[in-house]
């Protein structure tokens, strides 16, 4: 196994200099390009005595400087956390303390950026990354990657089993989830995902994913493990654009969540764009409907598509359907990933029998290392070695695997994972409410779309529009609720516990 | 109501959450000011094709047809021309 992350991109630096790492508008950045721009922040880090596993915050929208930050952090020996860039100023604070980051890397035009600064106060170094009139700060983007250093002891990359990157997959004041993960669960998970898309330096993937994501974060090592090529696409708002660009830089891959896919179809009409450099597409991030992927197929029938299933916790992936079961096995998500284990388990932790619903619980070295700072939430997740995903499923007679909901609270709307207690926490804090609770309500496009379910204070009024503007203060975009009902009681168990399920059931 | 106006005060309403008008400048990219995202934009068709009774075809799914307040008044108003 390579050691590390950094290791692999070396690899690549040395037998393809020449070619094109990312693509990002009318900019191209070859491997060596790529690579002394990381070794220019390595450099810079290491000179402001960092020190190993020291954490690095990245607060950059998918670009180059994103990717050379991520490895110039950790070839420094630190270790790269990559924020969500669609949260507010309270997670962003929230997430770099929990952390400990001593330095930020942002974004200068980051809407956030000088209340995160004025939050986190002298307490972090920060490289701002293009113009900023208002904010001053001692290092900027240019005056630190014009070394043409090439040298660095990469020694100083973290050992396989320590602290390489950090993901947080929510923001709750008192509880973000910092997912940590070692080079050797990254590594590992990229060669199990390797094996089977079967990547090679003359693949070309088109990625609208972000890579603070897990999946996004695994498209963008797996195809620089290989010396492939990343074209950047930041939005999906106008697909026909992404399908413009597929096909003008001849790409060979493309992989989205459900409502990528849903979007293309709806909105677009794929027989008409010449897609013949396209061999494959992958799926994750929640199911995708049996009659979209037929549909997709039936545009595209010489793809292979690639259903999958995974986890942050698990550095992305857990399992895939071969694309030649893809209508057999239609609805399923497959087999585990070379490497992985999967059981299903009863709520005694009994391995259930076939066809038997339980909880999905996979084991193997991509699992993560656990929570940052957290042994106590990890524990309940990690017993005896497996990790407990909280997604329900059962498993065919051959083997193959099939998600049948989740056991725990979170939302996934679009590519986005989100914890309803995060909105709670949010919309409580407005004088007029009394209680509140947020469910998943289904929605064509997204999977599910958030809704939130609020009893006031006698006596007191509030608009929809005044909850909405609260929460777009205070958070990301995605994690407004689209709707929103007033009502005199929610739902309990009698120790006071919010029955989602009997309030999800209402809006099914 | 003016086009514009209408459209105005449908973005205020739905994606900024607030009556203040000067939040909106009738040039700010919705995309680059992160004010709609990818399903909010098959809101905004949605919208246009009901309040002001004009089909939205795929291709015309593009930024310079409905990335700031501009953008779409001037579509709708080629639009209701033609029509």
């Amino acid at each position: 196994m390579v050691q590390s992350l950094v290791h692999m991109l070396h690899n690549m630096v040395l037998k393809v200099p020449d070619a094109e790492a990312i693509i990002y508008g009318e900019t191209r950045v070859t491997y060596e390009q790529l690579w002394l721009t990381s070794l220019s922040v390595a450099h810079l880090l290491s000179k402001q005595n960092l020190q190993k596993h020291d954490r690095i915050a990245i607060l950059l929208e998918n670009s180059p400087e994103y990717v050379a930050t991520y490895y110039g952090a950790q070839a420094a020996g630190g270790v790269a956390v990559g924020l969500n860039t669609a949260a507010k100023a309270r997670d962003l604070e929230n997430w770099i303390r929990h952390s400990g980051a001593t330095w930020l890397f942002a974004d200068a035009s980051h809407t956030e950026l000088s209340n995160l600064i004025q939050a986190c106060g002298k307490d972090i170094k920060i490289v701002l990354v293009g113009e900023n009139n208002t904010i001053h700060t001692e290092f900027t983007w240019n005056n630190i990657v014009n070394s043409k250093n090439k040298e660095f002891d990469l020694s100083n990359v973290t050992n396989s089993n320590d602290p390489a990157a950090i993901i947080y997959t929510s923001g709750t004041t008192g509880n973000p989830k910092g997912v940590t993960l070692s080079n050797k669960n990254l590594v590992t998970n990229i060669e199990s995902i390797l094996a089977y898309l079967k990547l090679t330096e003359n693949d070309r993937i088109l990625n609208v994913l972000p890579f603070y994501y897990t999946y996004g974060n695994s498209i963008l090592h797996t195809h620089l493990a290989v010396g492939g090529s990343i074209i950047l696409e930041n939005s999906m708002m106008y697909p026909h654009r992404v399908l413009e660009k597929m096909v003008s830089e001849k790409v060979t891959g493309f992989s989205g969540v459900p409502s990528t896919f849903a979007l293309l179809l709806g909105r677009t009409n794929l027989r008409d764009y010449d897609l013949s450099t396209v061999r494959y597409m992958t799926q994750a991030g929640g199911p995708m409907p049996p009659a979209n992927i037929e549909q997709l197929l039936e545009a595209v029938p010489h793809i292979q598509f690639f259903v999958m299933y995974g986890q942050t916790e698990a550095s992305a992936r857990l399992t895939y359907l071969p694309p030649d079961k893809i209508f057999e096995k239609l609805g399923s998500v497959g087999i585990p990933i070379p490497g992985v284990e999967i059981e299903i388990h009863d709520e005694h932790n009994k391995v259930v029998n076939e066809g038997v619903t339980g909880e999905i619980c996979a084991r193997g070295e991509n699992i993560m290392l656990g929570y940052w700072n957290d042994p106590e939430s990890t524990k309940q997740v990690i017993k005896n070695g497996w990790l407990h995903t909280g997604d329900l499923a059962h498993v065919d007679s051959d083997g193959f695997l099939y998600i049948d909901g989740r056991s725990s609270d979170m939302i996934k709307s679009g590519a986005n994972r989100i914890s309803p207690k995060e909105i709670e926490e949010v919309i409580a804090e407005l004088k007029e409410v009394l209680e509140v609770a947020v469910v998943g309500a289904p929605d064509n496009i997204l999977g599910q779309i958030i809704k939130a379910v609020i009893v006031l204070r006698p006596g007191e009024n509030l608009d929809t529009k005044d909850v909405k503007a609260y929460c777009k203060r205070n958070l990301a975009d995605y994690k407004i609720p689209k709707l929103i009902d007033f009502t005199d009681t929610i739902p309990k168990t009698a120790s006071g516990k919010i029955q989602r399920y009997k309030l999800q059931e209402q809006y099914k | 109501m003016a086009v514009e106006q209408k459209v105005r005060e449908y973005i205020l309403e739905n994606y900024l959450f607030t009556d203040d008008q000067s939040t909106l400048k009738n040039e700010d990219s919705f995309l680059e000011k992160g004010i709609i995202d990818s399903t909010g934009i098959l809101e905004v068709i949605y919208f246009i094709e009901e309040d002001f009774a004009i089909k939205v075809s795929d291709e015309e799914m593009v930024p310079e047809n409905l990335d700031s307040v501009n953008n779409i008044v001037k579509f709708i108003e080629k639009k209701q021309n033609a029509g």
